[in-house]
């Protein structure tokens, strides 16, 4: 009676069920079992008179079916009717690893569909008279089919999330995917990713081993850009943040970014084929693990080792090129000692040459001449037995000149870096030694002044002695006066330049150099060999005040310069003028005399006035400069103590020279 | 993903909401049947209901009084007697629809590692469970089946869903993840110990629950990171502390809490919390100070939840043992901590203190003058000239210290230490309560330059108690050569024959302060700072991890501070008050002294070496009298003081042992 009832009750049989579960699981409809728009979802047809535990129970098994047709949508989309540019090599691999996934799955419906013909196989047919059921019922599908079931669910989470997403952000959604408890999740996703990465991976190896981007539709994480070969270190490659995938470190995608980068600097820049054995070695000692197609998703460390294998050898290689045959620790050197004055003897000797001419206005000096000067100070001096190519490249330049410039405003030197290290010493990093030198050159002129107004009062000090009585009373107490306070206002512009260009020489220029000497022993590659020399030309930047925030300091200073540069011109013009009143003796009228003097001191005065007030405006913005430690200089600036207590004397000015609290440390 | 997961949820809700699609089949009630096609039918149904699908005769009720929880309802024309065997299994269908739902939505990605690999777990359960009632249904085809032999066979799942159900539904409520998942496994297990097959399925469930967990925790004690997506782990790091603060921040914690426990510590690790902690701690130390350390181990060694307690537990230890020696290695070898300690002690502690006397020759002016008119830069780089001339400048550490000046009295700065342990800067109240005669004699302290990650042990609170013992000693130096510049004024009176004159009883008073401020010194070098830094030394020799290094070097500057009396503010004001005396006894004999001889002009010293007897008389009576009561005053001022001191001595001795040798060492005198 039950059998009838179920007869009854079904108005077809469960193994015609089963048969249209099973296309619907691979997405097509059956005949009672279709997809429901409205229901989104494959359901029995309404019509047919099932149980509805039944129809619950086919709705259920159906949820593969209705996952695989979103996953098999888009498989078809992407292989199909998708163009590469859109999708990308990633993309591809994804969907082949999912084709493939999905054969898997084909093979277990095929499997179940040759089961549904097989009949209960202990059942005596002849007891019952006619077949009960099939073997394979519908609950025993849905145990057939949870794990299916569990996959497909992870399928088309992917594509639904991948959907937007192309290269190596793809593959970086995959991989936070990955990041699950379940065994089977885990395992599933790993699986994938060794797929979907390798041909990220292939990528990687390819530019590391040999510098190629090899990457047709803008999925790799490294941009490559056309640009010329001097900019080809700093612009020409750089790091996409979207498309890196997040289980490679920043840190060691800046290594692979730069491990490409020096052998394209060494094929592009400095012709070099060395880089090709480095590589081969670096491959070799990473393992076999590292050889073609065999990198992937999970081998992180095989991937880094190799990089930091390639990358070692590769940095090692450009920076022994760099210095041995490119001698960049030469040039640096030269640049220190011609463009940062450290070659005392050929700056001294160069200034007495090309001083007369300089003197002239700018739009008179020929270059051509300053050139033959140097010329002829390189040969007359050490500098000679300088390498050759060092000294080939020093050159006179002739800085756009304005009106009323001297030569002295507009002369400079130049040193002419070629190829490859202009990638260090670009256009920028040159225009800084420019500027620097220039500051230079200026103190070295106002010191080269003062020494020569000493050359001129030495041999006149007798002038002022109470026993050369040439000239009458009057006028030699005011001669006396005059000279004095030239004398007096000498020495302390002296004592400031002295200091200044102390402090520039060793506070600055040479613990800078020794930093950088240090730091050039201990750079590893390119890159911090160029954030080296960046810092040490900075560093003399700042310290030297000529940075952007001691700019009013440093305008003070070259108003100082102005300054004694004046104050030179009225010595000199005071000691012609006092030598004429001794040579002419009391023939002299000592009206004119006299006058002359008043005025020279007057101008004196204005000048002394002048320059105490700028000094002192230097000195009391000196502390002021929280970003460079300047406490030395200041000290040694004021070591007696004579401007403060100067300052304690005129009690109506404040005392501008405070003793800083102590630096926040 | 929404959508999937949305499609996943109504397929489940769907069970319940088709209900309004349920078709009046036009089919009779049960009861109408003969009992045995009662019995198939419910056979039939009840297979359904297994796997949570409503039938004819069961139907899914929810009820409204306990939000959520589903229940089976029989169709009350039933047979009786089937009616009640139905009911019987009805509880496993009940359990499996809890269950499965937990299963369902635990795998979702916010719901964090433990709960994916425990929902992973009970899907295999389950999937054996549908692989029962598939072959349930078999026997069911082949006839084979009666109700009663579906109850026998549903014996086994009956129980093991039954405390699959009481977990899930613990686990669902309060939504729980990460640890307090395994805790409440474990504890489940725990609490059913007495039924075997459970707690057997249980803890198989913990071991599957607890991979993901144990991998973080391999990562963390291997490496040192924390490799944790769900932020399930016990360890939490707070990134906001940065290491440098130790060397400048008096209240630097970022050792204690750069990594912190949480409170949900799994029950299985509870005990070995603290070592986690330290391992990963000492191992992120490590790649902080630029080395890369990864604990060597084999693949076997694997941490698995599975086996004795012991099996995991020794691999967490062998891996503490390996970082704290690491660490510790790494920083007394590569950081040469000994002899930073060492150098530190030679400048703080004065026990080479020949830089310091030449220091004290060349700063004597700077020093003198008032805090304000001080200069850092100055002292800076007379400091350095004192290093250089001194045996100091074969210390390789030299260059590391720095000097600075305190805004206020050390006693003042003590106060402000022992009432709450953080040095405030001072607020100007205090500063003006200060007395306005500071120099910077009062003021002045060294100061030392210390790196990560030698700055864990010399941090910056380690350094503020050397400070404290420094100036300390550092004032009773400056108050003992001042008392010896009085000695040598004395001196030059010895030629005088002053027999009866007051100047010897000054000479008597000059000797007990020297007394005094020598034996104090003597005291604090010699019997405190020198043992105690000898029993450090010992102890660190032995020191088995950086934490004991830290504890043993703060246990000595505290014993140090203690023993140097600094923590005993009313002894301290006593000494204080002493040293002011022979301060003001200094300076005065220095006025006092030259006024005796300015009566003689060299020419009359000339006159009078012949007859040396004449020159008593030069002096002038008024000035020994005024002299006579200054020494006077001060001599008994001086006995009172000291009186005093010894009383407060001998009266703590007591209870601190080492002042009775204190006591004892001023008490020569008296």
């Amino acid at each position: 009676e039950f059998g009838d009832l179920t007869q009854e009750s079904f108005e077809l049989s469960e193994a015609a069920l089963v048969r249209d579960v099973l296309y619907a699981c691979q997405g097509i409809d059956g005949r009672y079992v279709r997809f429901d728009k409205e229901a989104d979802g494959y359901i029995v047809d309404e019509n047919l008179r099932i149980p509805r535990a039944t129809r619950v129970l086919v709705r259920r098994l159906c949820e593969v079916g209705w996952l695989f047709k979103r996953v098999q949508g888009h498989i078809s989309e992407t292989l199909e009717q998708g163009t590469m540019e859109v999708i990308g090599t990633v993309g591809q691999a994804l969907s082949s690893a999912l084709q493939e996934e999905l054969s898997e799955y084909y093979r277990l419906m095929a499997v179940l569909e040759a089961q549904l013909h097989n009949q209960i196989p202990f059942l005596a047919v002849g007891e019952t008279g006619k077949s009960v059921g099939n073997y394979l019922s519908l609950r025993r599908l849905w145990v057939w089919l949870a794990e299916p079931l569990a996959r497909m669910r992870l399928m088309a989470v992917l594509v639904d999330d991948c959907k937007c997403l192309r290269g190596g952000a793809m593959a970086g959604a995959i991989h936070a995917h990955a990041q699950h408890g379940d065994p089977l999740v885990r395992s599933f996703m790993s699986r994938l990713l060794r797929r979907v990465c390798s041909p990220l991976f292939e990528m990687v190896r390819r530019w590391v081993l040999e510098g190629e981007v090899d990457d047709l539709y803008g999925e790799f994480f490294i941009l490559a850009q056309p640009v010329k070969a001097e900019a080809l270190w700093r612009e020409g490659y750089s790091l996409q943040s979207g498309m890196l995938p997040s289980f490679i470190p920043e840190p060691l995608a800046q290594r692979i970014l730069r491990t490409g980068k020096s052998i394209n600097f060494l094929r592009v820049c400095c012709e070099d084929q060395q880089w090709a054995t480095e590589a081969a070695e670096a491959l070799a000692a990473a393992g076999a693990s590292a050889n073609a197609g065999s990198l992937g998703y999970g081998e992180t460390e095989v991937l880094e080792t190799l990089v930091v294998e390639a990358a070692g050898r590769i940095d090692r290689h450009v920076i022994k090129i760099i210095y041995e045959r490119y001698k960049f620790r030469d040039h640096c050197l030269a640049i220190k000692r011609y463009l940062l004055l450290g070659q005392g003897d050929f700056i001294q000797y160069l200034m007495d040459l090309v001083g007369p001419d300089l003197s002239q206005p700018a739009n008179t000096v020929s270059s051509f001449k300053l050139a033959g000067l140097l010329e002829s100070a390189i040969r007359a001096l050490n500098a000679q037995y300088d390498d050759t190519e060092v000294l080939d490249r020093l050159r006179v330049k002739m800085m756009p000149h304005g009106d009323g410039d001297r030569g002295w405003d507009v002369f400079s030197l130049e040193y002419n870096a070629r190829d490859p290290l202009t990638t260090i010493f670009t256009e920028q990093v040159m225009g800084s030694y420019l500027r620097i030198f220039n500051f230079l050159w200026r103190l070295k002129r106002v010191e080269h002044a003062l020494s020569a107004t000493w050359q001129t009062m030495k041999p006149n000090c007798s002038l002022g002695r109470p026993w050369t009585s040439v000239v009458d009373g009057a006028v030699k107490s005011q001669l006396v006066a005059v000279l004095r306070r030239c004398q007096t206002l000498r020495t302390e512009m002296n004592h400031f330049v002295t200091n200044l260009q102390y402090y520039i020489m060793f506070e600055v220029l040479e613990y800078s150099w020794a930093n950088f000497l240090e730091e050039m022993e201990e750079a590893h590659d390119l890159d911090e060999l160029i954030a080296a020399h960046e810092k040490y030309l900075g560093s003399i930047m700042e310290k030297a005040l000529l940075g952007e925030r001691s700019q009013l300091l440093s305008k003070t200073l070259f108003t100082l310069f102005d300054l004694i540069l004046r104050f030179r011109g009225l010595a000199d013009r005071l000691y012609e003028n006092a030598r004429e009143v001794q040579t002419r003796g009391r023939n002299a009228t000592k009206q004119h005399t006299t006058e002359f003097f008043a005025t020279m001191g007057e101008e004196m005065v204005a000048i002394a006035a002048e320059y105490s007030s700028l000094l002192e405006g230097f000195i009391a913005q000196l502390p002021v400069q929280q970003h460079v430690d300047l406490k030395f200089l200041s000290f040694r600036l004021d070591f007696s103590e004579f401007y403060t207590r100067q300052h304690m004397h005129t009690p109506n000015v404040r005392l501008k020279i405070k003793r800083t609290a102590t630096p926040k440390s | 993903e929404e959508e999937v997961v949305e499609y996943s949820k109504s397929l489940i809700k769907g069970i319940i909401t088709e209900r309004d699609a349920l078709s009046n089949d036009g089919d009779r009630a049960i009861g109408l049947f003969a009992p045995s096609v009662q019995e198939l039918l419910v056979i039939d149904d009840l297979l359904f209901a297994m796997v949570g699908i409503e039938g004819k005769s069961i139907r899914i009720t929810r009820e409204k009084s306990r939000d959520k929880a589903l229940t089976f309802q029989v169709d009350p024309s039933m047979d009786l007697s089937i009616q009640e065997l139905t009911k019987r299994v009805l509880p496993l269908c009940e359990n499996y629809m809890v269950v499965s739902q937990f299963n369902e939505s635990r795998l979702q990605f916010k719901y964090g590692l433990v709960n994916h690999a425990f929902a992973a777990a009970l899907r295999a359960i389950l999937q054996d469970y549908h692989a029962m009632v598939a072959q349930l249904e078999h026997q069911f085809r082949l006839a084979r089946l009666s109700l009663q032999g579906l109850w026998f066979f549903c014996q086994p799942m009956m129980g093991a869903m039954q405390a699959l159900a009481v977990v899930v539904r613990k686990a669902f409520f309060k939504s729980l993840s990460g640890a307090a998942v395994l805790n409440l496994l474990q504890g489940q297990a725990a609490a059913i110990a007495g039924d075997n097959a459970a707690r057997t399925l249980l803890q198989k469930l913990t071991q599957a629950a607890s991979a993901p967990y144990f991998g973080i925790l391999e990562r963390w004690i291997h490496e040192g990171v924390i490799d944790d997506p769900y932020g399930e782990f016990f360890i939490d790091e707070n990134k906001a502390l940065q290491k440098e603060s130790l060397s400048h921040d008096f209240n630097a914690t970022y050792w204690q809490q750069r990594y912190s426990l949480k409170n949900d510590v799994p029950g299985f690790l509870a005990s070995a919390a603290e070592n986690i902690l330290t391992t990963g701690k000492y191992l992120d130390a490590i790649r902080e100070c630029g080395q890369n350390v990864r604990i060597p181990f084999s693949e076997d060694a694997k941490l698995t939840n599975s086996g004795s307690k012991r099996h995991y537990l020794d691999k967490i230890n062998v891996a503490y043992n390996f970082a704290s020696a690491e660490l510790l290695s790494l920083i007394v070898r590569k950081f040469d901590l000994m002899g930073r300690l060492r150098s530190v002690k030679h400048y703080f502690l004065l026990d080479q203190g020949d830089f310091l006397v030449h220091f004290m020759d060349i700063a004597k002016e700077e020093l003198a003058k008032r805090p304000v008119a001080l200069s850092l830069e100055k002292l800076q780089s007379l400091l350095e000239l004192a290093l250089r001339t001194s045996v100091a400048a074969s210390d390789p550490y030299h260059e590391d210290l720095t000097c600075s000046l305190e805004r206020s009295s050390l006693m003042v700065q003590l106060q402000s230490f022992m009432k709450n342990g953080i040095l405030k800067i001072d607020s100007p109240l205090e500063s003006n309560s200060e007395p306005g005669s500071m120099t910077g004699l009062e003021t002045f302290t060294l100061d030392y330059k210390t790196r990560w990650p030698l700055s864990l042990v010399i941090s910056r609170k380690a350094l503020t108690k050397y400070q404290l013992i420094f100036r300390h000693l550092f004032h009773c130096k400056h108050v003992e050569r001042q008392l010896s510049g009085t000695w040598q004024a004395h001196q030059a009176t010895r030629g005088l024959d002053f027999v009866g004159h007051s100047i010897s009883r000054s000479y008597v008073l000059c000797q007990q302060m020297l007394h005094f401020m020598q034996s104090f010194e003597h005291y604090m070098t010699f019997e405190v700072l020198e043992p105690n830094w000898h029993i450090m030394d010992t102890k660190l020799q032995s020191a088995k991890s950086i934490d004991e290094v830290i504890q043993l070097h703060d246990f000595f500057l505290d014993k140090c501070l203690k023993e140097c009396i600094l923590l005993w503010p009313h002894i301290l004001k006593s000494v204080e008050k002493l040293k002011s005396l022979c301060l003001q006894y200094a300076t005065a004999i220095q006025w006092l002294i030259p006024s005796l001889y300015t009566l003689e002009s060299p020419a009359e010293i000339k006159k009078t070496k012949r007859c040396r007897g004449q020159r008593l008389r030069m002096v002038k009576d008024g000035e020994d009298a005024n002299f006579k009561n200054t020494i006077g005053q001060m001599e008994n001022d001086f006995r009172k003081e000291m009186k005093e001191l010894l009383s407060l001595l001998s009266s703590s001795s007591q209870t601190e042992p080492y002042l009775a040798h204190l006591a004892q060492g001023l008490q020569g005198q008296h």
